[in-house]
């Protein structure tokens, strides 16, 4: 009966210890309960605006709460460092820092239930595609003032994400919001393995592209030469997702959306050429087959060229052959590249909105994003020189700097649609270009029939 | 807590000394409620929109009824005051007891004990040092005490050390100093307070006054043993069900205010092409993978059941699949599907060339695009689910086999049957509950097809090439997270459910029917 007694204590002393932290008590103070925890029984459609995202702040110390998504733990013990380290150097704010996604749920489930709840939290990421969604629904706070009151200059970052987070909500066109800050940026560029470039006997991609010759016929000889090597060997392999064939659209001059983002231009001649192009690479065997997983055949060494973002660097930092990066070849149009990117938003209902600017301020800071980029993963979103230098010196790859170029290059900006809806364009258009590039359906008809198909995306 | 008849027996004018407090606590109670309605009504302090707004109002009103039923009761002395009240303050001690809980930061900081208690492993070691030094000191039935003693002293050494490092003292300091704040003090007090009610109306006491006779008595029990069992049931399933049916009948994205449609969403539903396909899609994949996800399974658990050396080790080989992770299954499937480096084309290619060395033949060896080929994409998803559920659904069968009466067998034998017409003829009918229920589970669990077309396709869209494998799950999903259509959603999953109930229905129906099971 004592050693249940005991072993009762004792799994209620560690029951107890769940809620307390013993660092913060011994550090002092004045703790507040999790935040944001006390509302999460009102449940379901709950109006947000009376669900307090932190506890009140008091005039010693304000918590606050932030959340960004993370590639891999890595990233994450990083993102935890950093917080550790804001909370050190913000005076009066104690920060909490949340990965987001875990096993059972991913960052946009974890998010979109928080944010039901109301419990999310003060600060967090959420990609650039989706600015205009939270912004029209009164989800996240204009930041302006703020931002006015504490010298911000929004030419410290790339303009492209800039324009779309400071469109005003009334004119869907860029002006004088600011919905947040960009955590990082992104391009494509083409892995290269030069190993097999070599054994094919084709010409340099990073030599071609240093002359001033990648272009769309210089790359589809590699891509042929490469391939001619065996029926194993591809020349080229990209993801079945909108980045990538979007890219082929930009270096013809075309795009998903007409210029000021209301309409479809999918079926634009630009934007055919490219998808013609496209196409009559699939149709060749010297690639990857369309929707089939380009990065693991790479990674084994049989493919000489894969497409893809500063995000795959750390995993194809493994492999064992001679690798490297080139630019994207120019189409008619220029390489055609993307500029990709996320951003720090800040919760509509946080109590503090001002010490909420502030981490926004300090997560996108130079060394903060120096930090960051130093795994490999990320560019820096700021225009500084100390963090794009910085960013160079993180190799290999090599030639880091053909992201740079990327980023210099006229990429077009990914953003969301101010007139419609994102995600339901991209989930018509995903199957149909899709079906084009895999030969199954008919690209005279798609130019006729796409934009009525995609037209229920757009508002109004 | 039951009463003699004599105990019963209530005096006039003799009532017990905790009688005024519970009255009047029952009078604040009924105030509590109806502070509850108005300030929903009036959306003063909780502020819902739209159907959880009236959900919560008639919950509240009908717990405010409650409460007038227990006064009214308690003043007239009947059981139904005990009962209505007991179960009121029950439920209000563990609400408001986990909501000043939550406020306090115990379920949240669940993770750091764990954080915790990981990093100070090590020190658990001296406790296990001390259990085994334990054991050797009391070996057949001898004790060699000093021994046993030192270990133990190392044991609760190695527990206080534990306590320590992982920083339970200040922890507790600091869930104490919670109490005090201001946002949990009255929910402690308010759960604490209702804790006690309860308890007093638990009582001899109590059962005595209020007249409970020895069945109400025993039923009041009863119900109070189910009582985890019963509100684990009402938060954590029949809760959320309910109020995604709400939803359903809302245009609600999860982020602003939700908006009563009726049924608008179930009629769009029917004329919703990419519904429709997924539809299809669970269809075929039902129709194909269920059966060959369980008539291997029999004849497998039927090979299994034999008595031949080394049955053991290819049972566990076969459970393997069910117990591994569905994600990381996925991806090496993912692996070995790939087209141009995935082992499957790999063994085909070299099996078509030693063919076309044998027989001198010329045959080309197909490659298929396992994951990228609208025509077969879907059969890939069922080729990984079928691998998966093989080896559970064997394990089932193997049970029930191992459930048939050996003399079956024998008369079979004494007949002159042999293993196919006993296979046939015996173990298949006497399978028969068994077949029932993996049939059911196994369809329960294709048509809520998920993680592996999701996982496949990654980081192309789930639904595949053509739409060839978006599910009525997967289009859930996209609804839902990535296209903040929760009402939309909901009613994806209402019209699922109602599938796999009828479908599930259809099975036990039939098979009680002939006497198999019945519902």
């Amino acid at each position: 009966m004592r050693h249940k007694l005991t072993v009762l204590l004792l799994a209620l002393g560690l029951l107890v210890a769940a809620c307390g932290d013993g660092e913060e008590a011994e550090a002092e103070a004045t703790t507040a309960a999790p935040s944001g925890t006390t509302e999460a029984t009102t449940a379901a459609p709950s109006d947000t605006t009376e669900a307090p995202a932190t506890t009140a702040p008091s005039m010693e110390d304000v918590s606050l709460r932030w959340m960004t998504r993370p590639d891999n733990p890595e990233e994450a013990a990083v993102y935890a460092t950093i917080s550790d380290q804001l909370s050190s150097s913000l005076d009066g704010v104690t920060l909490t820092y949340e990965p987001g996604s875990n096993e059972g749920a991913g960052y946009q489930q974890t998010l979109l239930t928080n944010l039901s709840a109301g419990t999310a939290p003060d600060v967090f990421w959420i990609p650039g595609t989706d600015v205009a969604d939270f912004a029209s629904r009164g989800v996240i706070l204009d930041l302006r003032q703020y931002a006015d009151a504490t010298g911000h200059n929004d030419a410290d970052f790339y303009p492209g994400p800039m324009g779309h987070l400071t469109t005003e909500l009334d004119t869907g066109q860029p002006g004088n919001a600011l919905w947040g800050l960009p955590r990082d940026v992104s391009t494509f560029a083409l892995y290269v393995n030069l190993d097999l470039i070599v054994e094919a006997g084709a010409e340099n991609p990073l030599e071609l592209e240093a002359n001033g010759e990648w272009t769309w016929d210089k790359f589809n000889e590699v891509v042929s030469d490469v391939a001619a090597l065996g029926s194993e060997i591809k020349g080229y392999g990209q993801s079945a997702w909108w980045g990538p064939y979007g890219a082929w659209m930009n270096a013809t001059g075309g795009g998903f959306f007409s210029g000021d983002r209301t309409a479809c231009a999918l079926d634009s001649a630009e934007s055919i050429a490219g998808l013609t192009a496209l196409r009559d690479l699939y149709s060749t065997d010297a690639v990857i087959p369309y929707g089939e997983d380009p990065e693991t055949p790479f990674r084994a060494g049989t493919v000489g060229m894969f497409q893809n973002g500063r995000w795959a660097t750390p995993g194809i930092r493994t492999v064992s052959f001679d690798w490297d990066v080139v630019g994207l070849p120019s189409g008619p149009a220029g390489p055609g590249n993307w500029l990709f990117w996320g951003a720090y938003v800040v919760n509509a209902n946080t109590a503090d909105p001002a010490a909420a600017w502030s981490l926004v301020q300090g997560l996108t800071q130079a060394d903060v994003q120096a930090q960051i980029s130093g795994l490999g993963a990320n560019i820096p979103s700021r225009v500084s020189q100390d963090a794009l230098d910085a960013f160079l010196g993180f190799t290999p790859p090599q030639n880091n700097q053909a992201f740079l170029d990327g980023l210099q290059n006229n990429p077009t900006t990914e953003g969301p649609l101010w007139a419609g809806s994102w995600p339901e364009f991209v989930t018509l258009m995903d199957s149909e270009i899709q079906a084009v590039v895999t030969g199954t359906r008919d690209i005279a008809d798609f130019q006729a029939n796409i934009c009525s198909e995609t037209a229920s995306a757009f508002s109004g | 807590m039951t009463v003699t008849a004599t105990e019963m027996r209530r005096t006039s004018g003799h009532a017990p000394g905790w009688y005024r407090p519970l009255l009047v606590w029952r009078f604040f109670v009924a105030g509590l409620f109806v502070a509850g309605v108005l300030a929903v009504l009036l959306r003063r302090g909780i502020v819902l929109d739209g159907p959880m707004r009236w959900s919560l109002a008639v919950t509240l009103s009908a717990f405010l009824v409650g409460s007038i039923v227990a006064i009214r009761r308690t003043l007239d002395g009947r059981h139904l005051g005990r009962l209505a009240g007991f179960f009121i303050d029950f439920l209000l001690a563990v609400v408001f007891g986990f909501v000043a809980l939550n406020r306090m930061g115990m379920f949240a900081g669940l993770d750091t004990v764990g954080e915790r208690f990981n990093s100070n492993i090590a020190w658990l070691g001296i406790v296990i040092i001390g259990w085994l030094v334990s054991g050797f000191a009391t070996r057949r039935g001898r004790v060699n005490e000093p021994i046993r003693n030192i270990a133990r002293a190392t044991m609760g050494l190695g527990i206080v050390v534990l306590v320590l490092a992982m920083g339970l003292v200040p922890g507790l300091l600091e869930f104490l100093a919670r109490l005090i704040d201001p946002e949990v003090l009255p929910m402690a007090l308010l759960a604490i307070a209702a804790g006690i009610a309860a308890r007093l109306l638990w009582s001899d006491s109590a059962a005595a006054y209020f007249r409970t006779t020895q069945f109400e008595g025993e039923t009041m029990d009863g119900l109070l043993f189910v009582a985890p069992n019963i509100l684990g049931f009402l938060a954590f399933l029949a809760g959320p069900l309910l109020v995604s049916l709400l939803i359903s009948f809302t245009e609600w994205d999860g982020l602003t205010d939700a908006k009563f449609i009726g049924l608008r969403h179930y009629i769009d539903l029917f004329s919703d092409a990419l519904f429709l396909r997924s539809l299809r899609n669970i269809l075929f994949f039902g129709v194909v993978a269920i059966p060959a996800a369980v008539i291997p399974a029999m004849l497998l658990a039927a090979l299994l059941n034999s008595k031949l050396p080394g049955m053991k080790f290819f049972r566990a080989v076969y459970f393997l699949p069910s117990i591994a992770g569905v994600v990381g299954v996925t991806l090496i499937w993912k692996q070995l599907f790939n087209s141009t480096v995935g082992f499957l084309n790999y063994s085909i290619l070299r099996t078509t060339e030693w063919l076309n060395s044998i027989v001198g033949s010329e045959w080309v060896a197909p490659q298929p695009q396992w994951i990228s080929d609208e025509s077969i994409a879907l059969v890939s998803v069922i080729i990984l689910f079928v691998w998966q559920q093989i080896g559970f659904n064997t394990v089932l069968f193997l049970a029930g086999m191992q459930g048939i009466s050996p003399t079956l067998y024998e008369a079979a034998d004494i007949d002159g049957a042999g293993p196919w017409r006993k296979f046939l003829n015996i173990t298949v009918p006497m399978l028969r509950p068994t077949t029932v229920f993996v049939v059911a589970t196994t369809t329960i669990l294709a048509l809520q097809l998920f993680n592996e077309p999701f996982i496949l396709q990654s980081p192309a869209p789930p639904s595949g090439p053509g739409n060839s494998t978006l599910t009525p799950v997967v289009y859930l999903y996209q609804n839902a997270f990535q296209q903040f259509e929760l009402g939309y959603a909901s009613a994806v999953a209402w019209v699922l459910f109602i599938i796999i109930f009828g479908v599930t229905l259809l099975y036990f129906r039939r098979s009680g029917d002939d006497g198999v099971l019945s519902v």
